[in-house]
């Protein structure tokens, strides 16, 4: 039995969850809801509309169809509802809207979900009133290349433009290793506002290499023939960059923080987690 | 009917008469059936009780020649009305007024004509958004012709008819998928309506632009790129990143027009993402043929509305890795500069800097420094061109400090001038941030924009005192009062003939100033809300009212964290306060 691990763990756990459910309308109200603050505390429009919730015997999650992990997210969080013994209620944001603030998802909280899957393990990159479970599994940024003669981004002289998704962990490293360098041995570096322009910059000749999230290559090579013969290239002279992803939850939500974060490590512990990310082909490890 | 008794017939009847009478006297005394044509000779002299655009005039002043409210009344002033606007999200109205009838548009686009003088509704349309978009106001709206002209949070711009709120034409500018949308409503100026983008980030490149549209139609005539593109000097200051990689340049605030010169001057925001490392003007490029001052981005831009020609354009502050805007009111003041008659552009930064340029040819004149900064070292005396400290520059694995913060020493909040006083009302906040480069890639579609993280801090010996109302003078440039108060200053200022300046406040005040002592004249009592929106002043048969709207907007409310005891209401609620002298 794979959950016989996890239901063994989260009995405990599982009791006080309920015990807080009969609790909740005695305790105060968190403090942060009354304080609206653009970016510190987002805003989300109708927040005070949104009632308790009254089944507490669901998980109720959220993923979006826009993430290129949405579908192995979504059987990941099926894992850890039932490793939680709660029926899995997944709510899948549909938008057409290409980029948006963080802010966006605390509505979202507020109205459909108590986690939202998807996120990476930043620090220091979340404001207060998010949190993060703990990462069910791991992938990276890479760089990229159409140029079969190019296997490592030693191999690109100096001149050749990278292109890279704007603001990412690894453009930031990026950005530090080449701050460091001799102005004349520095690589020009084009930041791509999406993985998706960062790619097709490769296709259209603007860049010699992209750095784009692992992810984001694997679902447009999936999709999109053209991308086929895009390969991934050593990072060297630069470590890879590797993130953790998890599922994002209101800050407040500790317990059931608690008790989903127990859930992953016994998910991946008895291989729940590979397991599912095997059946996507989905380029990432789940590491204890 | 059979079973009817007669009394009861005729009294049906009488009553029906009756009530088609009263429709008739009500048809015949509603106020709406007085709204004339606004013509271009209204716009260029606008009647003295109304407010026909943002700034109530082309010359951007935001001051009104309206003088029954003055400095020896104003103490008397009461609430005549008041009308409850869709709670939530964010709104910084400019309400519009014209022959007594007062517009305004909730943050749901929902439009609403309102009698300015008894606060009732005479028809309202409901513009309907987009469920992905968040429904959020337009800081201002134009009147042109018989239409109510008005920008969408969805990149729409539509004309309503000002007599029935009925849709005159609906014109689709950008797509909201890609990011665009309007955060504030259109001039319109020698017959043509001239409009912003804004939110031009990661998921379109290229920037933004300025658009002209047909006043009868909506069908856009020319487009201005506020990112500079093609090979030339200005099309080279991007530090040889491509076209595809250039983000920002906001349009987001309406301009100015000067008809004797048959120009608009419109500013323009910062580069996106904020940090030079990330936007990619740093490090910068060893190739001799481009710079990195990122053109038009925090510039002025002259341009003819007619045909969208960029006639010319000046940059305040270059390379920004510090979202520090220059975007804000352009006021065409004609003073003397050094003993010589110029024509002016003035226009502060959020550095807080009030600086000057010559509008007939762009020559930069005079600068005047107002809250504490440490960013701009010093500023050529002849070109305005500003050196900036090294410190306050933002690196990656470092926090570095910079007054103001990104909120600004100003926001938003228009600069008001008074002919009265020839001195410029300028709402300011004193603060600093702690500024940490951060990646802010938390999701694959949600991110943080690639911003800094900015934790905001007051400003060394801070006196406690956050938020100030200066005057300054614009003959000479010499403080002529400051007030300061613990909450930061949220709304415009509004001076009029009567000689107050009227100004609202985070901690909910709506208070008048004597414009030319800076004594407090005149406060409110608490309202619903804190006040971060524009306040306007109008007659309606025959009497001055003074209007704001109560709400919760960001901007400066953003600096709630260095003043946690200013509570505000969780709902949001936004309201239009009028307020009168007594009968």
């Amino acid at each position: 039995m794979p959950f016989s691990f996890a239901l063994r763990r989260l009995a405990g756990p599982l009791l006080a969850l309920a015990l807080t459910a009969l609790l909740a309308p005695l305790l105060p109200a968190p403090a942060s809801a009354q304080e609206p603050e653009f970016f510190d505390i987002p805003y989300a429009y109708g927040q005070w509309t949104f009632g308790r919730r009254l089944d507490e015997s669901q998980l109720r999650y959220c993923v979006d169809r826009r993430d290129p992990a949405w579908e192995a997210d979504a059987a990941i969080a099926d894992a850890i509802a039932e490793a939680l013994l709660l029926e899995p209620q997944r709510y899948v944001v549909e938008s057409g809207i290409i980029i948006e603030d963080i802010t966006k998802v605390y509505g979202i909280l507020l109205e459909h979900c108590d986690v939202h899957m998807g996120f990476k393990l930043i620090p220091s990159g979340y404001a207060a009133w998010a949190s993060l479970t703990r990462p069910y599994y791991e992938t990276q940024y890479v760089f990229v290349s159409a140029d079969p003669d190019i296997h490592s981004l030693a191999d690109l002289a100096p001149p050749g433009p990278i292109g890279a998704t704007s603001g990412t962990s690894a453009h930031l490293r990026l950005i530090s290793y080449l701050m460091a360098l001799p102005a004349e041995k520095r690589w020009p570096t084009f930041p791509m506002g999406t993985n998706d322009i960062a790619l097709e910059s490769l296709l259209n000749g603007t860049v010699d290499v992209a750095l784009v999230w692992a992810p984001s290559l694997w679902a447009k090579q999936r999709a999109d023939p053209a991308f086929a013969d895009l390969h991934v290239i050593d990072p060297t002279p630069l470590p890879p960059t590797t993130l953790g992803v998890g599922a994002l939850m209101l800050s407040n939500e500790t317990f059931l923080r608690t008790a989903i974060d127990e859930a992953i490590a016994a998910l991946i512990q008895d291989g729940t987690i590979a397991e599912i990310l095997a059946k996507y082909g989905f380029p990432a490890e789940a590491r204890p | 009917m059979s079973i009817l008794k007669l009394p009861a017939i005729f009294a049906i009847a009488a009553s029906s008469v009756s009530l088609l009478a009263m429709q008739a006297a009500v048809a015949q005394d509603n106020p709406i059936d007085k709204v004339s044509t606004v013509t271009d000779e209204m716009l260029l002299n606008p009647p003295d009780g109304d407010w026909l655009m943002w700034r109530r005039t082309y010359n951007g002043w935001g001051y009104s020649p309206l003088d029954q409210i003055n400095k020896e009344n104003v103490g008397d002033l009461k609430l005549a009305w008041a009308w409850a606007m869709t709670p939530g999200g964010r709104t910084q109205e400019t309400p519009l007024v014209h022959d007594g009838i007062i517009y305004i548009q909730n943050s749901t686009h929902l439009i609403q004509a309102l009698d300015g003088a008894t606060g009732d509704l005479i028809w309202e349309y409901q513009y309907a958004l987009p469920d992905e978009v968040s429904p959020n106001g337009e800081r201002n709206k134009a009147i042109y012709g018989d239409t109510l002209i008005l920008a969408t949070r969805d990149a729409h711009i539509i004309a309503l008819d000002t007599k029935t709120g009925k849709l005159v034409w609906d014109q689709q500018v950008a797509d909201f998928q890609k990011g665009w949308g309007y955060t504030s409503g259109p001039i319109v100026a020698n017959g043509v309506i001239i409009q912003g983008m804004t939110s031009c980030g990661n998921g379109q490149p290229g920037g933004c632009f300025i658009t002209g549209h047909d006043a009868n139609t909506g069908e856009e005539l020319w487009r201005v790129h506020t990112i500079a593109r093609g090979d030339t000097p200005e099309g080279n200051s991007w530090n040889g990143i491509p076209l595809e990689s250039r983000h920002g340049g906001s349009a987001w605030l309406s301009g100015s027009y000067d008809p004797d010169q048959n120009l608009i001057f419109t500013g323009v925001g910062q580069p996106y993402p904020w940090p030079a490392v990330m936007n990619g003007l740093l490090p910068k490029s060893s190739d001799p043929d481009v710079t990195n001052e990122a053109l038009y981005t925090n510039s002025t831009l002259a341009i003819e509305p007619k045909s969208g020609e960029l006639k010319w354009y000046h940059q305040y502050l270059a390379t920004d890795t510090l979202d520090l805007d220059y975007v804000y009111e352009r006021m065409l003041i004609d003073l003397p500069v050094n003993g010589e008659e110029r024509k002016m552009v003035v226009t502060t930064g959020k550095i807080g800097i009030i600086e000057a340029i010559d509008r007939v040819n762009g020559d930069w004149l005079w600068s005047k420094e107002t809250v504490p900064q440490n960013v701009v070292l010093s500023i050529d005396p002849v070109t305005g061109e500003k050196t900036i400290n090294p410190e306050t520059i933002p690196e990656i694995g470092k926090t570095t400090f910079n007054c103001p913060a990104d909120p600004g020493g100003r926001a938003w909040q228009a600069t008001a001038y008074s002919p009265r006083t020839k001195a410029l009302y300028l709402p300011t906040v004193e603060f600093c941030s702690n500024t940490s480069v951060n990646p802010l890639d938390p999701g694959t579609i949600y991110t943080g924009g690639g911003r800094a993280t900015f934790d905001r801090v007051p400003v060394a010996d801070s006196d406690g005192n956050i938020g100030q109302v200066r005057a300054v003078s614009m003959e000479d440039q010499s403080d002529m009062w400051m007030y300061r108060q613990r909450a930061p200053i949220t709304s415009s200022t509004l001076p009029t003939a009567g000689g107050v300046v009227f100004v609202g406040t985070l901690d909910r005040k709506f208070m008048a100033f004597d414009d030319e002592t800076g004594d407090v004249l005149w406060t409110s009592g608490k309202l619903s809300n804190s006040l971060e929106s524009f306040p306007v002043t109008y007659t309606a048969n025959g009497k001055q009212y003074v209007a704001i709207v109560a709400n919760w907007a960001s901007g400066l409310g953003r600096l709630q964290s260095l003043t946690p005891e200013v509570k505000l209401p969780p709902n949001n609620p936004a309201a239009l306060y009028v307020f009168a002298l007594p009968d």
